[in-house]
């Protein structure tokens, strides 16, 4: 045992000097990075967002962290174990589970009722058994779809479907959970409660998430620490800790009296 | 559907059934046959089991040829999905093969496989082999990328991907070739059994129509038909028990209850 020191936590996830450059269509690497240099880490438990102009390459990022994309450059570790180089990168999407990637859309299986796409990651991996389905069914309860197991996804709103594609990812309890504007396309009503819900399922599991969005005030209620991304080519450009106390209220966030100081700083970098 | 609709259209069968048999008093039985003579041909060709035999003949054959041909075009373009570069090599001559007039192939196969039913499960396999084949790898190909990347991330490697994503995203594919070429298995056989065969229905209507019988050949062209349009409403019903989930707006082919 480590006694308790000063000493700075090894991040649960890190990334050095991560770079990326799309091939021209000619298959050739094109010139322009989308990324550059990017550093960043992560501890265990820890609520980051990320904040960036659009077309910045935040969904480039995830997508690198998440295995389905590779990296041309740079570094990215899990418990100090490197998934992919620029130099070796075989994909294994989610690295064996390890990483959770909550989409902007939500990419329900449409001839699947929304048990069954809650239920899909078990029936992939492991198999459906009743503690799955329980874990599911609380799952469901807690984001206020008891009562919809049945219907299929496109008898479903918009905020529910998102709600869906939330659990589905936290019904496996991977370590890590990526989540890319996954509040994107709904009204501002939906989106608070789905923010609230995020939030309340956060604090009874844990995990350890990194939440991209070009929401400035979502990033700030939601996060431990906002990380801001610079336009192309990517890095981060800056680093707010945010000390508002837990359990919060999304609403209530903003109308503390530090909110709008942070707000305009984020601001002013993001450009 | 309303009484009045149903009324109406079977005031337009009683009118045709009419024409028919004015024309046969007109230009003679001996040409076009006539409603009653058929009917009463129906009821002896049910009797003494002449239809029940020849029908067997063609719906094995049809059914036959379309299982050896419909199930290597639905597994094929599976095991194609991740051979690209094998895909590519093989697919100007799946191309030319589907391209091919397969009932151009009738006199060829007869003399390969005899006139049994051989020859027409031949040629009932070719043809649905094609037509199986080009749906199911538009399904395949038509995938969305993002689904699959899902279900990898989730942990779902190679086989459940091809069972639980690429499977149930293809089937309304496969399932519109089925509809085209299970219709076209039965008219196939009994095209290629009017050539040269000594059982079925296509060999009924020949030979009753040689034989200057032409109530013979209608009595068989109607259970051809019959039996055709039972085959599309099992299709149909089929299908849509399997695609109750969808939205009835993106039903898959024609509208749905267009008719009801
Ligand atoms: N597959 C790709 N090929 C080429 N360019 C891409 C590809 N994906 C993304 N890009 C480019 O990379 C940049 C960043 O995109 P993205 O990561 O989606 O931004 P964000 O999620 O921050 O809005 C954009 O300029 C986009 O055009
Ligand atoms: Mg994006």
């Amino acid at each position: 045992m480590t006694p308790a020191t000063s000493e700075p936590q090894t991040p649960l996830l890190a990334v050095r000097g991560l770079g990326k450059q799309f091939e021209a269509r000619d298959g050739r690497k094109s010139e322009s990075w989308v990324l550059r240099d990017l550093s960043m880490a992560v501890v265990d438990g820890e609520f980051v967002t990320l904040v960036g102009p659009s077309g910045a390459g935040k969904s480039t990022l995830l997508n690198m962290i998440a295995q389905v994309d590779t990296p041309s450059a740079g570094e990215i570790m899990l418990r100090g174990q490197t998934l992919a180089t620029g130099e070796h990168n075989k994909l294994n999407p989610g690295w064996n589970r390890q990483i959770g990637y909550v989409t902007q859309d939500d990419n329900l299986l449409p001839w699947r009722t929304l048990i069954d796409n809650v239920l899909f990651p078990f029936e992939v991996y492991g198999g459906v058994d009743a503690a799955a389905r329980e874990k599911a069914e609380a799952l469901m309860n807690a984001v206020g779809l008891t009562g919809f197991e049945h219907y299929h996804p496109h008898e479903l709103s918009g905020g529910m479907r998102k709600r869906a594609a939330l659990i589905r990812t936290l019904v496996y309890d991977p370590p890590v959970i990526l989540m890319d504007e996954p509040f994107g396309a709904v009204d501002a009503q939906t989106r608070l409660q789905l923010q609230n819900d995020l939030l309340s399922l956060w604090r009874l599991g844990r995990k350890t998430i990194v939440f991209v969005t070009h929401d400035i005030g979502e990033a700030i209620a939601l996060g431990d620490r906002v990380l801001v991304l610079s336009r192309a080519p990517a890095k981060i450009i800056g680093e707010h800790p945010i000390k508002i106390p837990r359990p919060r209220k999304i609403e209530d966030v903003f109308s503390l009296p530090e909110f709008p100081t942070l707000y305009a700083t984020i601001r002013a970098q993001v450009g | 559907m309303s009484i009045q609709r149903i009324v109406d259209r079977i005031l337009v069968g009683v009118i045709l059934l009419a024409l028919w048999q004015l024309t046969s008093l007109w230009i003679g039985f001996y040409w076009v046959s006539s409603p009653l003579q058929v009917a009463q041909r129906m009821v002896a060709w049910l009797s003494d089991g002449t239809l029940f035999t020849e029908s067997g003949y063609t719906i094995g054959s049809a059914l036959i040829g379309f299982t050896l041909g419909a199930v290597p075009g639905a597994v094929i373009p599976f095991l194609l999905r991740r051979r690209p570069v094998l895909a590519a090599i093989l697919d100007p001559y799946l191309v030319a093969g589907y391209a091919t007039p397969k009932l151009a192939l009738t006199p060829l196969l007869i003399v390969w496989f005899g006139i049994g039913i051989w020859s027409k499960v031949a040629l009932v396999a070719s043809i649905s082999f094609f037509l199986i084949f080009f749906n199911t790898q538009a399904g395949v190909r038509g995938i969305s990328p993002q689904l699959i990347r899902m279900a990898e991330i989730l942990g779902a490697r190679e086989t459940k991907v091809a069972r639980l994503v690429v499977w149930p995203a293809a089937l309304p594919y496969i399932l519109a070739g089925v509809r085209v070429s299970l219709p076209f298995s039965i008219s196939g056989t009994a095209i290629a059994e009017m050539l040269s065969a000594n059982h079925g229905l296509g060999y009924l209507i020949q030979a009753s129509a040689v034989s200057f019988d032409p109530t013979g050949s209608f009595t068989a062209i109607i259970t051809l038909t019959a039996i055709l349009t039972i085959v599309n409403i099992l299709v149909n019903r089929s299908e849509r028990r399997i695609f109750n989930w969808r939205p009835a707006a993106a039903a898959f082919g024609r509208p749905k209850g267009a008719l009801g």
